[in-house]
């Protein structure tokens, strides 16, 4: 599932945000600082799940300028929340289309929150995986819905 | 000829994003409206003409499937032109829209060519001459 999860997180930031993500392997690190902005899509189904993103301000920042096209100061956190959560639910539509999952799995509305680096690092979930995106930390997650 | 376009979803930014991506393609666009659900479609459309919808599916509030059900019980908007852009694809959610009359769908992520051959299809000749610059563009 997070091989899938993986490569619909790969189409989404290359087709959308011309962006190339390169897997980091375990202990790698990728020096970033908070605050982070988290947002996720809940798959409501015979097994909810949710499926998220974390990513440091810095990177959201980025994606939104890359994504609408204008300078990153003109981004602010609203349009950072807005992109995240549309990238989340981009990612949770084309997932279930690859599953070829049943009606029955329904994708609810995508949320976002801002964390500080002191709460990332109490929310972080054991599935993840970890990228490096244009220097940054980027992490995928799925949990239980 | 100039089209009017309406462009349909909660996420302001990928309002912005759809119409940034048409300005592109090099359709002939008229006026554009946006509304954040299907109740603000039709409210616009009390007052406006468009020529074609570009509708999300999931959206709070009235989703897509209402609003197409609206439109397709009204004279005056039945043939109004619908295209979703929704991050869906399973047959099973696509195929309902197409049996109520949807013209046709976009998944997300998509590519500016993919709406103007979508476009094309459904509103005949209005591309400007300059759109195949843009052939190679991503979105």
């Amino acid at each position: 599932m997070l091989a899938k999860l993986k490569a619909v997180t790969f189409e989404v930031l290359e087709t959308m945000y011309y962006l190339f993500p390169e897997t980091l392997e375990e202990g790698e690190v990728v020096p970033s600082k908070g605050p982070y902005l988290r947002s996720w899509v809940a798959i409501a189904g015979p097994q909810s799940i949710r499926i998220g993103l974390l990513v440091p301000q810095s990177l959201a920042r980025k994606m939104a300028a890359n994504f609408l096209g204008t300078g990153e100061e003109e981004i602010y956190q609203p349009e950072m929340e807005d992109i995240l959560k549309e990238t989340t639910n981009m990612m949770a539509g084309a997932f279930l289309s690859k599953m070829e999952a049943s009606t029955a799995f329904k994708l609810q509305t995508p949320e976002a929150q801002w964390l500080t680096a002191e709460e990332k690092k109490k929310k972080t979930p054991p599935n993840r995986l970890r990228f490096e995106v244009d220097d940054e930390l980027m992490e995928l997650f799925v949990e239980k819905g | 000829m100039a089209y009017n376009v309406l462009i349909v979803d909660d996420s302001a930014t990928m309002r912005a994003l759809i119409r940034k991506v048409l300005v592109i393609s090099g359709f002939d666009i008229g006026e554009y409206f946006e509304g954040a659900n299907g109740q603000e479609a039709l409210g616009i459309l009390e007052h406006e003409w468009v020529d074609v919808i570009l509708s999300d599916i999931h959206m709070p509030g009235m989703d897509g499937e209402a609003l197409v059900q609206n439109l397709k019980k009204h004279e005056m908007w039945r043939n109004i032109p619908v295209v979703l852009i929704t991050t869906e694809s399973r047959p099973e959610v696509i195929n309902p829209f197409l049996n109520l009359g949807v013209q046709d769908y976009i998944q997300k992520p998509f590519r500016p060519e993919t709406i103007r051959k979508k476009l094309t299809g459904i509103l005949g000749e209005a591309i400007t001459p300059d759109a195949s610059e843009t052939e190679s563009c991503d979105f």
